[in-house]
């Protein structure tokens, strides 16, 4: 009885260490569990797969740094398979505390597939107003972004010639801490402008996009970091990259992290019920 | 005056703009090209107000020794900090806003902020996560399923796992979600409608005149 009673008022730092250690341990020594692609993370990478070469992606990056270990390596494998297909990627973003993540990724992964800014990547920046950046770039790219992030005048840009608008973007992938995000990009790149729209998302509000999966407005979903997990095993299982995938050596940490709060719960309602059928 | 020509505009072009939507012509789409050029404009100087809000609110806060005045401190230098490096050594790569204040101050602290979460979860989980009725059951029980399932180790475990994971997400949670949703949807198209209609008007702020 003492030991449930102890168990019940368990002091919280021995949970933050038990916590800690289970989570460091497999990123000091990985357990090699190993991912596999599900359907979501596989329609996602046909529909970017499919693209031909030459065709422009938007990726849109919606998120700050606090959700950045969860979505950059998604951003990262996007973009890798993007310029492996020989696509050009368009990078922008919703989330003024995103715009440094955007030009991180636009300096970094261009460069590991001899890619160059201009020709074969543009990034635009942030403007603010949600719905008007979205329906002007709807109309008019240059209307809404005269500029791109660096004070280049998108008249200057090769690759800025054949992306008007919208409606010349095939495909746009938002990845997305929250709002606005892949709803906004919905809203108006897929519902008023006709292009598909992919999405990557924190796992906490994966649950919400599945009812756009479902009614076909979503093509594919990155679901948390076991999404950018798969994305990323799906990118080098095709040849594209051979890159450091930080999402996939992340997975064995998840893994103890969810087992660890489960056991917790479990062993926390155990000394729960035992206490109170002793004290009934 | 000061409330009927908000309401007026308001109504004015609300109505038009669900109207223009509609219509493909020159005219319309050139209204409508117009009346974002004014959004983006006008949603700039929200900055203005967004800025001048929270220097007074943290002054205040300082000024009447509130609970964690001091922290106010910390928000205002850093606020000011910020603008003077953005304005004058620029904001775009290499500038010291973005190698210092952005990629070794924000990064790092917004990240950690957001990883112990994962400590204050299992914390948390463990004192107050209990089975005490069949629904919170049903939740403990959907929550394990869908924990084991998003992650490699329940593949590992049983093969079937994040199939059934899978199903969780697919059929109960959108079933709730997609009511949530419409819901929302009718809720948003009926406040939309009083905005405009001048039956709703929090948004003028301050109290009847």
């Amino acid at each position: 009885m003492k030991f449930f009673q102890y168990l019940l008022k368990l002091d919280r730092r021995i949970i933050y260490i038990v916590m800690g250690v289970l989570v460091m341990y497999p990123l000091i020594k990985p357990l090699g569990l190993g991912v596999t692609s599900g359907p979501r993370a596989k329609a996602l990478f046909d529909a970017v797969d499919q693209l031909p070469a030459g065709k422009t992606i938007l990726v849109a990056v919606d998120f700050d740094p606090a959700s950045m270990p969860e979505l950059y390596p998604m951003l990262a494998a996007v973009m890798r398979h993007a310029f492996a297909k020989n696509l050009k990627v368009l990078l922008c973003g919703l989330w003024v505390t995103g715009v440094g993540l955007a030009d991180r990724a636009a300096t970094e992964i261009p460069p590991e597939y001899g890619k160059k800014y201009g020709e074969d990547i543009v990034y635009l920046g942030w403007k603010s107003g949600v719905d008007a950046v979205l329906l002007g770039m709807g109309e008019n790219i240059k209307s809404v972004y005269p500029v791109d992030y660096y004070g280049k005048s998108l008249d200057s840009l090769p690759m800025m010639r054949s992306v008007q608008r919208l409606r010349d973007i095939p495909m746009v992938v938002a990845i997305s801490a929250g709002t606005p995000g892949y709803q906004d990009w919905l809203l108006y790149a897929q519902a008023r402008y006709g292009s598909r729209v992919g999405a990557g998302v924190t796992a906490v509000s994966a649950a919400d996009a599945y009812p756009y999966l479902q009614s076909g407005q979503l093509t594919g979903l990155l679901a948390g970091m076991k999404g950018g997990a798969e994305y990323e095993v799906l990118v080098q299982k095709a040849g594209y990259s051979k890159a450091y995938m930080p999402a996939v050596a992340a997975m064995d940490s998840q893994s103890l992290a969810h087992v660890v709060i489960m056991l917790l719960v479990i062993i926390g309602n155990i000394a729960y019920f035992v206490t109170r059928r002793k004290g009934a | 005056m000061k409330r009927t020509i908000p309401l007026v505009i308001c109504l004015i072009f609300g109505i038009v703009m669900m109207v223009q939507f509609f219509i493909p012509h020159p005219v319309s789409v050139a209204l409508y090209n117009l009346s974002n050029d004014w959004v983006r404009n006008v949603s700039a100087f929200a900055l203005v107000l967004g800025v001048g809000s929270l220097v007074m609110y943290h002054i205040e806060k300082m000024r009447r020794r509130r609970q964690g005045w001091y922290y106010s401190i910390v928000a205002l230098v850093a606020a000011a900090v910020t603008t003077v490096v953005g304005l004058g050594w620029g904001v775009k790569q290499g500038s010291p806003l973005q190698n210092i204040i952005f990629s070794n101050l924000m990064v790092p602290l917004n990240a950690s902020m957001f990883a112990i979460l994962a400590f204050y979860m299992a914390s948390a989980a463990y004192r107050a996560f209990r089975a005490r009725t069949k629904e919170s059951a049903l939740l403990l029980i959907a929550a394990f399923i869908v924990m084991l399932g998003m992650v490699p180790i329940g593949n590992t475990i049983w093969h079937k796992l994040p199939e059934v994971a899978e199903w969780v997400l697919s059929v109960p949670n959108m079933a709730a979600k997609r009511a949530i949703l419409f819901g929302v949807a009718l809720g948003a198209i009926a406040t939309s409608l009083k905005i405009i209609l001048g039956i709703e008007r929090g948004w003028l702020g301050g109290s009847k005149s």
